[in-house]
This record gives structure tokens, sequence and C-alpha cells, in this order.
């Protein structure tokens, strides 16, 4: 007991801050990948995450696998931020750095007009798969399995892109331009290309992010407006453009409105502006961001 | 560029050139007000938040007023006037409604303005209309019709938040249990029927294990279960709407609690039970002012719901169901004063109408501008559900058994004695 409370209605609490967390991480790696590389604050981030829970719904009705699902969110998401950067995005690099953002922010207007007009404006239902219903029971814990499966998908994502990013050919090349895309032209590689597949790569996670996340709610047009904000809050909590950051801030921030929830349910979404906040007042960079880029 | 254009036109030269445009313009839109006024039309203006998460509300509550200025219309107008219906966006928000109101009432000269989804805005638009003299009618649930807020231009008709928690709660604590907890959207229309259900649990012998308060957007609930499972209710409340309640009641049965303890919603929707799909079932029912099912009860609701299912290709919501009431009811008023231009005189005629549109006999109660109706219980169908097949009414609770007394209401009261939670 702490506080008269039980220690296994804190743990599960703590458990529920994890899996939420583990949705922010998702979003906020994303929208690192691109700063990183593109120098781009794309507004639009949870427009694609809303983009990917239709993906899913799609998906789902047409051939009822939730697993299909989640691919053709990554793939079909991916796809539309390969165009969007080429046609849009493309013309726009070199030049005012408020156009893109100006564009991304366009796109968060447009997109769910789009969805709306397609799908209408009522939200589509998403069920939790049947493998992943129900709850693992740990002693006194009851954790539910799709909380646990968030989780564990969330890992293997990351250490995927981690071995990408470290381990292959691309994933270097890729580092390397986040560093100085210069030099990698000057060597002879179409960054040009390479910023395509960063950008797809960003999009394809905030996609991610939606696609497991929709489970628990439904998949609406509007939905993308406050995936953007807590994408915003993790990455400035974090540092912005580092992978690291995202990572440590998503669940930070997790954990921070779980116990929030839990002591002062009202505040739990000022709780993690309040972080973001104190962070910007003693750590302007983030808690892994680079000097400069503040 | 400068140096071109002084050659050009002299500052003089661009003075007059103005002034002179202006009064041409002025006298084109003295015409055109001539002409309207020459034409005798008569104009209401509605606001919707026709954007944002509440839209799909939004365009029924437009729709169901567009219907109700068609049909009137259709036989020969108000008082032998064509009226002229005007909509705008209220974005949900109270500074944009507060200018469209005043763009509504000063540029487009309308006879009388309605419509909103917020109980919030609604007070601030009944404020606006009583300084200006203007009849309001309000859409949504609302406490205007209360205590300091009672004001003669102003009248409500959906019920007022207490009403729907009186009406849920007496259901709940006579079916299903007397341990409750509840979830609250935290703002000043969930802390009402906050208000309201520990009213009713006190005089029903319920008891209240707690209560948390949720930000208005919140997409996660899971934070506030372990809480909840900690306490073991009998029932949880949901004083929360839209997108939150979705949210919650999904999140809520993914844990399990669906089976275990049944969920209450103090105001459901049609569209938020279809956006739950089969997990909104018989363990989950909510208040409803409409659902068209109740078009197998009255005849009067068989005719509304069939003519707007068939305009509009999908059966209204309570929400615009309580905005075609609101519109015939203000032109039935105005019909019954016999003038467009003595607004006093308009609302006490609405005072004490009684008439039968959507549902059974209904009337505004005179002394506090009240639609007086009943508020219907219905129950999830789960997997069953077919189309907009979604519940089936499992009660129907008299309206006047659910509000207080006109001396009560002047006052707020028992309301404004409830000590409500941290």
């Amino acid at each position: 007991m702490l506080f008269d409370v039980p220690w296994n209605v804190i743990v599960l609490q703590l458990f529920f801050g994890l899996a939420l967390g583990s949705i922010f991480v998702l979003l906020a790696s994303g929208l690192s990948i691109i700063y990183g590389l593109l120098d781009i604050v794309n507004f639009a981030h949870g427009t694609f995450a809303m983009l990917g829970a239709y993906a899913v719904f799609v998906a789902i009705s047409l051939s009822g696998s939730f697993l299909i699902g989640i691919v053709s969110a990554i793939v079909v998401v991916g796809l539309i931020g390969v165009v969007i950067e080429f046609i849009l995005l493309k013309p726009l690099y070199g030049k005012d750095p408020l156009l893109p953002l100006l564009l991304t922010f366009g796109l968060s207007v447009a997109i769910p007009d789009l969805i709306k007009i397609i799908f209408g404006l009522i939200g589509k239902p998403i069920n939790y798969p049947e493998a992943l219903s129900g709850a693992t029971v740990l002693g006194p814990l009851i954790l539910p399995n799709y909380r646990l499966f968030i989780i564990f998908f969330t890992l293997a994502v990351l250490i995927s892109l981690w071995l990408f990013l470290k381990k292959s050919d691309l994933g270097m090349i890729i580092r390397a331009s986040t560093r100085d895309s210069l030099m990698v032209q000057v060597l002879g590689v179409n960054v040009s290309r390479i910023w395509t597949i960063g950008f797809a790569i960003g999009i394809g996670l905030a996609a991610l992010a939606g696609a497991v996340a929709v489970p628990t709610m439904a998949a609406t047009p509007d939905m993308g407006v406050d995936m953007t904000m807590v994408a915003f809050v993790v990455t400035v909590v974090g540092g912005l453009g580092s992978l690291g950051g995202a990572i440590v801030g998503g669940l930070f921030i997790g954990l921070v409105v779980a116990i929030a929830s839990f002591i002062a349910g009202e505040y739990a979404t000022v709780s993690m502006y309040f972080c973001m906040a104190v962070i910007l007042l003693i750590r302007p960079r983030g808690l892994f961001g680079e000097v400069g880029r503040e | 560029m400068e140096k071109k254009l002084s050659k050009k036109i002299s500052r003089r030269t661009l003075l007059k050139g103005t002034a002179v445009a202006a009064a041409i313009l002025g006298l084109a839109v003295s015409f055109i007000g001539q002409t309207a006024m020459a034409q005798g039309t008569i104009k209401y203006g509605t606001m919707h938040p026709l954007t944002g998460v509440y839209s799909v509300l939004g365009l029924d509550q437009q729709r169901a007023t567009e219907m109700a200025v068609e049909e009137w219309n259709a036989k020969g107008g108000l008082l032998g006037k064509k009226i002229v219906w005007i909509s705008r966006d209220d974005q949900l928000n109270g500074a944009v409604a507060l200018r469209r109101a005043k763009e509504l009432v000063e540029e487009e000269k309308c006879d009388f303005i309605g419509g909103t989804l917020s109980g919030a805005i609604s007070l601030a638009m009944n404020e606006f209309a009583c300084k200006n003299k203007i009849p309001y009618v309000a859409y949504c649930q609302s406490d205007m019709v209360l205590g300091a807020d009672q004001c003669k231009y102003g009248a409500a008709f959906m019920v007022i938040p207490s009403s729907a928690a009186l009406a849920v709660s007496k259901y709940a604590f006579e079916k299903i249990g007397k341990k409750w907890f509840s979830i609250t959207a935290d703002y000043r229309w969930g802390q009402s029927l906050l208000e309201g259900w520990i009213w009713q649990s006190e005089q029903m012998g319920g008891k209240f294990l707690g209560n948390v308060y949720a930000p208005l957007g919140a997409t996660d609930f899971s934070t506030y279960f372990p809480k909840i499972m900690a306490a073991n209710p009998d029932f949880i409340v949901m004083n929360n709407l839209g997108a939150d309640q979705t949210a919650a009641i999904k999140q809520a049965n993914e844990l399990g609690l669906t089976k275990k303890m049944k969920i209450v919603c103090s105001k459901t929707a049609m569209h938020t039970i279809q956006e739950l799909g089969g997990v909104y079932d018989e363990n989950i029912m909510g208040g409803m002012t409409f659902y068209w099912k109740l078009r197998d009860k009255y005849a009067t609701s068989k005719k509304f719901s069939d003519a707007f299912q068939k305009k509009y290709g999908k059966p209204i919501e309570q929400d615009g169901e309580s905005g075609y009431v609101a519109t015939n009811v203000l032109f039935m008023a105005a019909q019954k004063a016999g003038t467009v231009t003595d607004k006093e005189k308009i609302m006490n005629a609405m005072e004490g109408l009684k008439y039968e549109l959507t549902k059974g006999p209904e009337q505004v109660r005179a002394c506090d501008h009240q639609r007086v109706q009943s508020y219907l219980i219905v129950k999830g169908k789960g997997k069953k559900a077919k189309g907009w097949d979604v519940a089936d009414i499992v009660a129907e609770i008299p309206g006047d058994s659910i509000i207080m007394s006109c001396e009560n209401n002047a006052k707020k009261l028992p309301f404004a004695n409830v000590k409500l939670p941290k």
C-alpha cells in the first residue's frame, strides 16, 4: 500500500502509462526522423496517424485481418508520404523554412476534410483483434493483452528501426545525411532520394501509431489534431531530431499522464504541457537534443 | 511604384473617388435592403458546429432547421411572409459564436436566432439575446433557463443537464444497483450532470464511490480505470459525450469492465453507439431526448423521423430533433402573436405554448422557457445492431418528473447546494 492505494493498482496504473507512452514513442520518433533529416516541422504528423487508422479500417473491412491492417497502414501511408514529399515538399527545399511548415499545416486541414468526404463525418469502429482481447493474469495483476501488445509491438518496431539505421548501408547513409547532407552528396549519394525515404519512414511510423491506437477509440477524421500536439510535446521534451529523445520523452510523458490521471484526472492533459514548459525553461534543447537545435 | 501612383492619382482625387464609391455602395446596400423588405421576408439565423469533432451533430441541427423552414415556406411562410434562413459555423467556439450572432443580428438583420450545440455557448448566446432583445432558441442541453441566467428572450429546447441526470439515475438506481462511480468531462455541462447524480443518489439511497474528472477531448481513459476497478461499483456513470465517450467505453470494454459492471451514460448518441460497433451491448445504456425508434410509439415521431430519413438518407439525432422543435415552436409563437417585430409579444406567446410535433404532447413552461419533454433510456444492441438500428428504448421517463419547480429553478435549487467532489 502507498498512500492507501494497493500496490497492484499502482503497478497497473504505471503499466497503462507505459502502453500510452509506447504510442507516443511511435508518433514522436517519426516526427523526429523527419525533422532530423529534412529540418521540416511536420504539422500534419497526426493527420498521417489518422490516415493509418483509416488504412486499418479499410484493410480489416476487406480482409478481416488486423495484421494486414497494420501492414497496410505503414505501406499505404508511407507511399502517400513518398508522393507528398516528391510532388509538394521537394520544390520547397532550400527556400524559406516557413514554406514547408505552412504546407504541412495546409495538409493537416485538407486531408481530414478529404476523409470526411470519402468516409463521412461519423467515426469508423475498429475492434480489438480476437487474439489480442482478454487479459493476462500475473498474480494480483490483470494486464489487458492489447496493451501488452502495444508495448511489445513498439519495442519490436524500435529494435528493427535501430538495426536498420545502425547496421544497413541505407541506414548509415540516412544517419550521415542527418549530420551533413552536403558531404554525403559530394560522396556521390543521391541525397534527394534519401530524403524521400526518410520522410516515408517518418510518416510510416506516424501511421503505425494511429494503427495501433485506433482499436482503443474509433477512427475519426479529426483524431490527428491531438496526436500532432502529443508528438510535438514529446519531441520537444526529448529533443528535436533525436530518436533516443523521442523514446525517452514518449515513455516519460506517458507515465506523467498516467500518474496525473490517478492523482487529479482533470490535469492529465495539462500535466504534459507543464512538463514541456519546465523542460523548455531548464533545458531548451530537450533531454537529448543537440546544442543549436533548441 | 509610389512615384508612378502619385503622378496618376492625387490624394484629393483618391479621397473624392473613395467618397463617391462609398455613396454608391451605400445606396446599393440600402436599395437591396429595401427590396428585401418590400418582398416581405422574415429572417432566422442559426449557428452550429459545422467543423470539428462535433460536426456530425452540427450537420443534423442544420438539416433539421432547413427541413422545418422548408415546411413552413411550403405552407405559405410565417404570417404570409417567406422565411429566409441563414446558417453559420460557430466552430463550437464561444468567441466565434458571439461574432456569428452579431453578424446575424447586426448585418443580416435576423429577426430571431437559434442553434448551438454547447451549453456554455448557449449561455453566452442567451446573454447576447437578452441584451439585444431578440428571441434565441437553444438546441442543446443548457442551464440558461436557471437562476440569474433566466431571461425573457431565451428558451431551451433540449433538457437541462440535471434533468438528464435525474432521468438516467432514477432508472439506474431502480434497475441496476446502488454503488456508482463516475467519469465526468471537466467542464460546466459534465459538472451539472454530476450535481444531478449526487442529489438523486442521496434521495434514492445510492452509494457514491468516487468520480474522476477527465479533460474534454481525452482519448486515453485506461489510466482512470485502475481506481474504478479497485472501487468495484455496480455501474460506471459516463458524464461525457462524443469521442470522449467512445474512447472511455471502448477502453472499459478492453479491461472486461463492461462484463463485470454496467455502464450508464447520462447522454449518449446514435453515432457514438455506431462508432463503438458491437461493443455497445445490453450492458451499456444511455439517455437521449429522441431516438428514431420512437416512431413505433407516436404517430408524430413516425411522420417526423420518416420525413427526415427520406430527405437526408439517415435517421435524425436528438440534437437535430431539438432544432426542429425549437424552429417550429418559435414560428408558432410568432404566428400566435401575429407579429415578428414585437419580440416581447412573441416570447409571451411562447410561454405555456402547447404542441405535439415529434413525440407526445409537450409545452414550453411559462416560468422558465424550458421545453418540458420526456427523456429516453436506450440499451445497446451489441453485435445484433444493424445499420442505424443500434439500440432499443427501454424506458421513457416523463418530462414533468425530471424538472424542478419554477421556484427552485429560479434559485438553481436543489443542485446549487450539492457539493461536488474535488
